[in-house]
C-alpha cells in the first residue's frame, strides 16, 4: 500500500508539475497583510497636510485641499465613512481573498474579499458581466469586473463613492475609474493601483504596494466604528478653511524643507529633473480616456425609460425627465413626480411592468414645480383610479399649487390635495409615507418623501447628484433652506453596518440612487460654497467679483453643466444673501 | 472464496499500482503538449530558444520613473538620518546616521546611492534593449549605470565586485516560451456573452456564465526573475540607508498590460534582505512609463544634492 501510494504521489506531481506551466492563472486565495515600506510615515501615522507631492492633481483638487479642515472627519456622519478603494490599499489594512466557484462547473464565478480596515467586502466579479448603468448606487469599494493577462489579473472599478487620494484632503470623485493589477510571487502580493478621476487628476495616478501571506492568521477582522459628538459644536458644521486663509498650507514644506512648488503637486513634478520653476505640464491629450464601453457605467439610450428596484416596496424610474420614485403594493401604486411632457405613455408601461395585477394609481405626489418633475401629472392621475372612482388624487404643498396656478398649469395637471403644514403622514401598503416641506429649498414648493418601512427617501430637487442645486430665489429658494433640507435629509437616513453606505436610500431628483454618505458631501458642498460667498458679501465684492474669485472651483469639474452651471449657483447664493435683484433666471 | 478474494485482491493492487502510473503520464504528455510544441514553434525540434525568443513579453524601449510614491525621499535628498520606511536594524540606522555626502565624494564613493539596490528608485528612465540573445541590457541615465541581466546561467561574474553586481534572470510565467506579442497586434476583446446588468449594481446573477476573459494578445503574463549578487555596498536610498554586500537582491520585473489610455508601464518590485542592516526584508515596487523614443534619456553623473536640513 505504500508503495501504491508513493508512486501514487509521484504521478500526481508529475500531472500537476506539468500542468503549471500551461495554467494561466495564479490563485491569490489567502489573509493578507500590508508592507509599508514605502510612504510609510503618510500610510501608517497619516499624512500631514499641505503634502500634495506626488500627485497629478489638477487646480481644483489644489483649491479643494487648501480648503481642507481636517476636522471635517469629526462631522457625525464622516467618522464611520471607510477609505474609498484608491486609498484602501495604501492604508492600513489586511484582507482575505477566496474564491467563489460554481458548484458544478467550478469555474471561476467572482474573487471575494474581506477588508479587516473598516470592514469592508468586495465582489471582483470574473464572469464577464458588464459594468452596471449610470443609476446604480456608488460603495466604498466599488463594482469591480476582473479578467486574467495571463498571470496578471487586471481589475477594473467603477461606481465608487466620492472620497480622497490623500486622508488630508485630497478629493477622489465619484467619476473614478480604478484599474489594478494583481501579480503574485510566492508569499509576495504586489498590487498595481491606477486611478483615473478626469475631475481633480489630469492623468492617471498611479501607486503599487506589497501584502505579505499570513501563515498564523489573525484575528482583527472586525471594525467597529459608533459616531459620537466629540466636541460641543454645532451639529451641522461643516469645518472648511476660506480661500487664502488656512495656516497649515505652507507647514509641510517649511517643516520638511522642500519647494513648495514640488509639495503642490502637479503631473511636472513626478518626472525626474523637475526642479522648481518648471512649468506645468500640459494635459496629455486622452489621459484619462479610453475605457471599453462596458467598463464604464451603461449610460441610458436616448428615449429609454426604465424602472428599477430600489428596496422595499419602492422602484425608481428613469429616463423620463426628473427621476420618478414608485411604491407599490396591495393597496395601488403612489407615484412621487410624473415626469417631462410626452413621456407619461412610457411611464405608464413601466408602472405597469413592475405593479402587481390589477392595481392601479391611487397617489400622485408632486415634489416640486419644475416641468421635468410633474408635466405627466395630467395623464398619470387619468390613468389611475382613487378608492372613491375619481381620478388619481396629487398631493403637494399648497406654495406648488399657487405657483403651478400662476404659471398656467391647466387644473387636471394641477395637485389638489394640498397641505399647508410642514408635513403630512399617511399609511399606504402597509407603510407610512412621511412627507415633509421644507420652508424654503430650490423654491419654497417643495415636498420630500419618506417611505419609512422601505427606508427609502424621494428627495426631489433638494438632492441631485448630477448638478449644482437649483435654488430659484425668485419662486421662494434660497441656500440655507437647502442646506436646512439636506440637514433633514440626513436626519432621517441611517447607513447600515457596513459604515455609512447603504441602509436607507436616497432617489435624488436627477442622478443616480444614493446614500446617507451621497447626501452629506453634497450638503458640505453647498456649505462650503456658501460660506465663501457669504464671506466675500461681507467684504462688499461684487458678483463679477465673486464670480472671478472662483469659489466653486473644487466643484465645477463634477457639478457644473449646461443646465446648470456654475455661475448661476453662484449667482442665486448670492442673491439670496444680499437681497439682490436677478441678472437672469438661475435656472 | 478466500483465494478469489486474495487473487482479484493482487489484480486490483496491480491496477493500483499501474493506473495511476500510466493515466498521469497520459495526461501529463496531453497537459505538457502545447506547451512543448509551442516551444518549439510547433515545428520539429531544434536548438534550444534563447532568453530573447523565450521572451513572454517585450521589455524594451525608454521608460521613465513617475514619481508618485515617497516623493519626499526620491526627489530630494532627505535629512541625514531619515530612515522613514526602511526597516533598518541598529546598525543600519547608526549607519545611516554617521551619512556624510563630502566623505563619499572625497572617497570617491558617490556611486554609492545608484547601485542595484537603490538605482531603480532614482528619478530617471531606463533604457532596455537586448546586448545579445542570453543579455538584456538596462541603462540608467540616473549616474550613468548599466545592469546586464543575464539570461545564461554559465555566465560568470567578473572578478571585481561592482556597482550593479552581477544580475543573472530567469523568466517566469505562463507566456514563457511563446515569443512577446508582435507590435501592434490588435487588441483581442474577447468572447462570451455578456451578462444583464444588475439593477443597483450588486446581486450575484450569472452563475456558471462565461468564462474570464482573457486578453492574452495584449499581455501573455510573465516576468522576470532577477538574482543580483557580487556588488558592492551602497545606498537604498540618497541619504546613506545603506545595504551591504551581504544582501541578497531578487526583482520581478512586469510590463504590465496596456492602460486603456495607451499608457504602457513597467513595473519592478525590488526585495533586499541584508542581515546586516535590515531586521526583515525590504520591499519597494516602482512604475515607469514607457516613452515613445529615447529622445529624453539624458546620462548624468553620479551625483547627490546635499541632503535637507534636519527639522524638528
Amino acid at each position: 500500500v505504500n508503495r501504491i501510494s508513493r508512486v501514487s504521489m509521484f504521478s500526481v506531481a508529475l500531472v500537476l508539475l506539468a500542468g503549471a506551466s500551461a495554467s494561466a492563472q495564479v490563485s491569490f486565495v489567502g489573509e493578507w497583510n500590508g508592507r509599508y515600506h514605502e510612504d510609510q510615515p503618510d500610510r501608517i501615522p497619516g499624512e500631514e497636510p499641505g503634502d500634495f507631492s506626488g500627485l497629478a492633481i489638477n487646480e481644483a483638487a489644489r483649491f479643494f485641499g487648501d480648503s481642507w479642515d481636517v476636522a471635517r472627519h469629526s462631522v457625525l456622519e464622516h467618522q464611520c465613512a471607510p477609505y474609498t478603494l484608491p486609498y484602501m490599499f495604501f492604508g492600513p489594512n489586511q484582507f482575505r481573498i477566496w474564491d467563489e466557484k460554481h458548484p458544478d462547473t467550478q469555474e471561476l464565478i467572482a474573487i471575494q474579499m474581506h477588508l479587516g480596515t473598516y470592514q469592508q467586502h468586495r465582489t471582483i466579479w470574473m464572469d464577464g458581466r458588464p459594468h452596471p448603468p449610470e443609476y446604480a448606487p456608488h460603495t466604498f469599494m466599488g463594482f469591480s469586473t476582473g479578467e486574467w493577462n495571463g498571470d496578471i489579473l487586471t481589475i477594473t472599478t467603477t461606481h465608487i463613492k466620492a472620497g480622497y487620494f490623500r486622508r488630508t484632503g485630497i478629493p477622489a470623485s465619484d467619476r473614478l475609474t480604478v484599474v489594478e493589477h494583481w501579480m503574485r510571487h510566492g508569499n509576495l502580493f504586489s498590487q498595481v493601483t491606477i486611478a483615473t478621476d478626469p475631475v481633480y487628476l489630469t492623468e492617471p495616478y498611479i501607486r503599487s504596494q506589497e501584502f505579505g501571506l499570513m501563515e498564523r492568521g489573525n484575528t482583527n477582522w472586525l471594525y467597529n466604528c459608533e459616531y459620537v459628538m466629540e466636541l460641543p459644536t454645532e451639529k451641522n458644521d461643516v469645518p472648511h478653511y476660506l480661500p487664502g486663509r488656512n495656516p497649515w498650507i505652507g507647514e509641510f514644506a517649511a517643516k520638511h524643507a522642500m519647494p513648495h512648488e514640488g509639495v503642490r503637486g502637479g503631473a511636472e513634478t513626478l518626472l525626474p529633473g523637475w526642479t522648481p520653476g518648471t512649468p506645468p505640464a500640459a494635459p496629455r491629450a486622452g489621459a484619462n480616456g479610453g475605457f471599453r464601453p462596458e467598463h464604464q457605467p451603461a449610460p441610458l439610450a436616448a428615449g429609454e425609460v426604465k424602472a428599477v428596484h430600489v428596496q422595499g416596496n419602492v422602484h425608481m424610474i428613469v429616463g423620463a425627465g426628473a427621476n420618478i420614485a414608485v411604491q407599490v403594493g396591495d393597496d395601488g401604486i403612489l407615484v412621487v413626480d410624473t415626469g417631462a411632457a410626452g413621456m407619461s405613455d412610457e411611464v405608464l408601461a413601466a408602472i405597469a411592468g413592475i405593479a402587481p395585477p390589477g392595481k392601479e394609481i391611487r397617489w400622485l405626489v408632486n415634489t416640486t414645480i419644475q416641468p421635468d418633475h410633474i408635466a405627466g401629472n395630467e395623464p398619470l392621475s387619468q390613468a389611475g383610479r382613487t378608492v372613491n372612482g375619481n381620478i388619481a388624487a396629487i398631493v403637494a404643498h399648497e406654495h406648488a399649487a399657487a405657483r403651478l396656478l400662476d404659471a398656467g398649469v391647466p387644473d387636471a395637471g394641477r395637485p389638489y390635495n394640498t397641505y399647508f403644514e410642514n408635513g403630512r403622514d399617511f399609511p399606504f401598503n402597509g407603510e407610512p409615507i412621511v412627507i415633509y416641506h421644507p420652508e424654503s429649498a430650490s423654491t419654497d414648493a417643495e415636498s420630500v418623501v419618506f417611505f419609512r418601512r422601505s427606508d427609502v427617501v424621494a428627495a426631489g430637487d433638494v438632492f441631485r447628484t448630477d448638478a449644482y442645486p437649483v435654488i430659484d430665489v425668485e419662486r421662494g429658494g434660497s441656500v440655507q433652506g437647502t442646506i436646512d433640507a439636506l440637514n433633514r435629509i440626513l436626519d432621517m437616513t441611517v447607513p447600515s453596518k457596513m459604515l455609512q453606505e447603504a441602509g436607507t436610500y436616497v432617489i435624488p431628483g436627477h442622478g443616480r440612487i444614493s446614500d446617507e454618505h451621497d447626501v452629506v458631501m453634497y450638503r458640505d458642498m453647498v456649505v462650503i460654497v456658501r460660506d465663501r460667498i457669504r464671506d466675500m458679501v461681507d467684504r462688499q465684492m461684487t458678483l463679477d467679483q465673486v464670480n472671478a474669485a472662483r469659489p466653486t472651483l473644487d466643484y465645477d469639474g463634477r457639478y457644473s453643466t449646461e443646465a446648470s452651471p456654475a455661475a448661476a449657483f453662484i449667482e442665486a447664493i448670492y442673491r439670496d444673501l444680499t437681497g439682490a435683484a436677478a441678472t437672469g433666471s438661475s435656472r | 472464496m478466500i483465494r478469489m478474494w486474495c487473487s482479484n485482491r493482487r489484480i486490483v493492487g496491480r491496477a493500483l499500482l499501474v493506473g495511476p502510473v500510466v493515466v498521469a503520464i497520459a495526461l501529463a504528455v496531453l497537459v505538457a503538449a502545447p506547451g512543448l510544441m509551442a516551444q518549439r514553434g510547433g515545428g520539429p525540434a531544434g536548438p534550444p530558444q534563447t532568453a530573447r525568443q523565450r521572451a513572454p513579453v517585450d521589455l524594451t524601449g525608454t521608460w521613465v520613473s513617475v514619481v508618485t510614491e515617497d516623493w519626499r525621499w526620491r526627489m530630494a535628498t532627505p535629512p541625514v538620518g531619515d530612515v522613514a520606511s526602511i526597516p533598518v536594524n541598529g546598525a543600519g540606522r547608526a549607519a545611516a546616521k554617521s551619512w556624510s555626502l563630502a566623505a563619499d565624494t572625497a572617497g570617491g564613493n558617490q556611486c554609492k546611492a545608484f547601485g542595484v539596490g537603490g538605482i531603480v528608485r532614482q528619478p530617471g528612465r531606463i533604457r532596455i534593449s537586448w546586448q545579445d540573445d542570453q543579455t538584456l541590457k538596462l541603462e540608467f541615465d540616473a549616474g550613468t549605470q548599466t545592469r546586464l541581466l543575464q539570461f545564461d546561467a554559465a555566465a560568470t561574474p567578473s572578478a571585481e565586485k561592482t556597482w550593479q553586481g552581477h544580475s543573472f534572470a530567469v523568466w517566469e510565467g505562463p507566456g514563457v516560451g511563446r515569443g512577446a506579442p508582435p507590435v501592434g497586434d490588435p487588441r483581442v476583446t474577447g468572447g462570451g456573452v455578456l451578462a444583464p446588468a444588475v439593477p443597483g449594481g450588486g446581486g450575484r446573477g450569472l452563475r456558471g456564465g462565461p468564462p474570464p476573459r482573457q486578453q492574452a494578445q495584449i499581455n501573455r503574463g510573465g516576468h522576470i526573475r532577477v538574482v543580483t549578487t557580487n556588488f558592492r555596498e551602497g545606498y537604498l536610498r540618497k541619504n546613506g540607508v545603506p545595504y551591504s554586500e551581504e544582501a541578497s537582491i531578487t526583482e520581478y520585473i512586469h510590463r504590465l498590460p496596456t492602460h486603456p489610455n495607451g499608457d504602457d508601464w513597467l513595473n519592478v518590485v525590488t526585495i533586499v534582505e541584508d542581515p546586516r542592516y535590515l531586521s526583515q526584508p525590504f520591499y519597494t515596487s516602482t512604475n515607469f512609463r514607457l516613452e515613445p523614443s529615447d529622445a529624453s534619456f539624458a546620462p548624468t553623473p553620479c551625483a547627490t544634492p546635499p541632503p535637507l536640513p534636519v527639522k524638528d
